[in-house]
């Protein structure tokens, strides 16, 4: 999948528009991309003009708040409304990131909504990321090693060690970052793409773990790896604040040192 | 099931233009630029070496109104391309991830791309008058 | 296809084990580039308006001779390698991408090697 430009099907119209209910003073107009799977018809974008005095604070709370009281249609996923879980993942006002922790008021103007960028579409806000989870399983993301435990306690691992893996660990796999980078865009059936590719170097840096040989050579390829350009959409919209590029960067000196 | 016919979400089309790819993909437009006017380079040695009524119809199309506009383009690019690269290999010696500082240095190699171009430029001109 | 599961189509044919040299190289040809670019603008500058005797002296100078063999093979080498990832990121067709790759892989050869023949023909006078 390699389409600059969108394929037929998927090209946006214009939707519906919902107005706010007479006496609302603080109207924001949410546009939001919507498709029906039993439809037959293109997506489109619906228009919901949302009275944000009785709304609470974030894009989620919008999005929840059309669906209870405007259209109960609207499907998106979500889960624990605080940034952890991921589920809410979706490109706001241009960017991607987490619905329950984008504030509205930092959106000038119309808050646009679409999905995360170039995936196929479930429904509505719903995204398929089967394939990456699929990419994630292909790493084999566990602990691998020969050395059995000590039999008394965990594996050790100095404080120095275990701090290589902050900014790692953290990531919750909401895919903002693959789904942001125009690598991923273009090449996404054999590009690994930044989150995968940064939980592949937290297992590589984890001095507890004892294939790192054979994680590197898994990861060696030009596709898997170097479709990375360095390009930093990812580290740019990353909700934890995470560097994708940076670990991508540390996998690709670690091959080369491997060299000499 | 109808995951036949699932459409592809937009992704040009809607994201943001930011100092992150979009200094990116002119790097590739420069890069790619600069391989096609290789052929130029190629043209005018090999214009040299056939004689001076060779160089003297090379020289005239290089010099002739076109030919500035394009020699000042890839001098455009190659400018953009040099401090581009620099800034990769900065990026492949692990240097220069933190987003603000990426963003910083992306600002300073589109400004200097083009201080520096204007500036070859008006030393060349300067060199010609001098000539 | 439409029947492998996400797995088996996530991990593909497997890695290829390789891509690290062409990185490799590509940074290399860029680090020599650095300079070789430098002096080629600066030594470009002082021929502007020249005449014909005079950007052949220059051309036909050892060194500059030399630098220049070294540039234009660097040069190409570089754009061929980088027109490589180019054709990688955008033709899916696989047998166009090969082809496109290989065209230029040629095309680089064909002309790092003519371009530097005829400064060897200034250098060597002919």
């Amino acid at each position: 999948m390699a389409q600059i430009s969108l394929p037929a099907n998927s090209r946006v119209t214009e939707g519906k528009t919902y107005s706010a209910p007479p006496g609302a003073k603080n109207i924001k107009r949410f546009k939001v991309y919507r498709w029906d799977p039993e439809s037959g018809q293109n997506p489109r974008l619906d228009t919901y003009e949302v009275d944000l005095d009785t709304c609470g604070p974030m894009v989620l709370d919008a999005l929840i708040k059309i669906k209870n009281e405007i259209d109960s249609t609207l499907t998106f996923r979500r889960s624990c409304r605080e940034g952890i879980c991921g589920s809410c993942a979706m490109n706001i006002d241009g960017t991607n990131t987490l619905a329950c922790t984008k504030a509205i008021s930092d959106i000038k103007g119309d808050v646009r909504v679409y999905p995360l960028p170039h995936m196929p579409v479930i429904k509505d806000l719903v995204p398929d990321l089967s394939h990456f989870y699929a990419q994630y399983a292909s790493i084999r993301p566990w602990l691998r090693t020969q050395t059995p435990p000590p039999p008394d306690r965990e594996r050790l691992q100095s404080r120095e060690d275990r701090a290589k893996l902050d900014g790692l660990y953290e990531c919750i796999l909401c895919a903002c970052c693959s789904t942001s980078c125009p690598s991923y865009w273009w090449n996404s059936d054999r590009y690994l793409g930044p989150a995968i590719l940064l939980q592949a170097y937290r297992w590589i840096v984890d001095s507890r773990d004892e294939d790192t040989g054979t994680r590197l050579d898994e990861l060696e390829d030009p596709f898997k790896l170097y479709r990375c350009h360095t390009i930093m959409n990812c580290a740019k919209t990353c909700p934890k604040g995470l560097n994708p590029a940076k670990a991508i960067a540390e996998i690709k000196k670690l091959l080369v040192e491997r060299r000499f | 099931m109808q995951s036949e016919n699932r459409p592809l979400s937009p992704h040009l089309q809607i994201y943001k233009p930011q100092w992150t790819w979009v200094p990116s993909i002119l790097y590739r437009i420069s890069g790619g630029a600069l391989a096609v006017g290789s052929l130029l380079l190629v043209y005018w040695l090999i214009a040299l070496a056939s004689g001076p009524d060779a160089f003297a119809t090379a020289q005239g199309l290089l010099g002739s109104l076109i030919g500035r506009i394009i020699l000042f383009g890839l001098t455009l690019a190659l400018c953009y391309h040099l401090l581009g690269g620099i800034r990769h290999l900065f990026w492949d010696a692990g240097l220069g991830f933190h987003v603000p500082t990426a963003e910083r240095w992306a600002k300073l190699t589109v400004a200097g791309a083009i201080v520096l171009a204007v500036l070859i430029w008006i030393v060349a001109y300067a060199v010609k008058g001098a000539a | 296809m439409k029947f492998r599961s996400p797995l088996v189509r996530a991990k593909g044919l497997g890695a290829a084990k390789s891509g690290v040299d062409h990185w490799l190289a590509q940074r290399v040809a860029a680090v020599a580039l650095v300079p070789l670019v430098i002096w080629f603008v600066i030594g470009l500058i002082g021929q502007v308006g020249a005449d014909y005797e005079s950007v052949k002296a220059w051309v036909g100078r050892p060194v500059n001779a030399v630098l220049l063999i070294l540039l234009l093979g660097t040069m190409f080498h570089h754009a061929q390698l980088g027109m490589q990832v180019i054709y990688e990121d955008y033709i899916h067709t696989n047998w166009l991408k090969i082809a496109s790759i290989y065209l230029t892989k040629f095309a680089a050869y064909l002309l790092a090697v003519g371009a530097s023949f005829a400064v060897l023909k200034v250098a060597l006078g002919g």
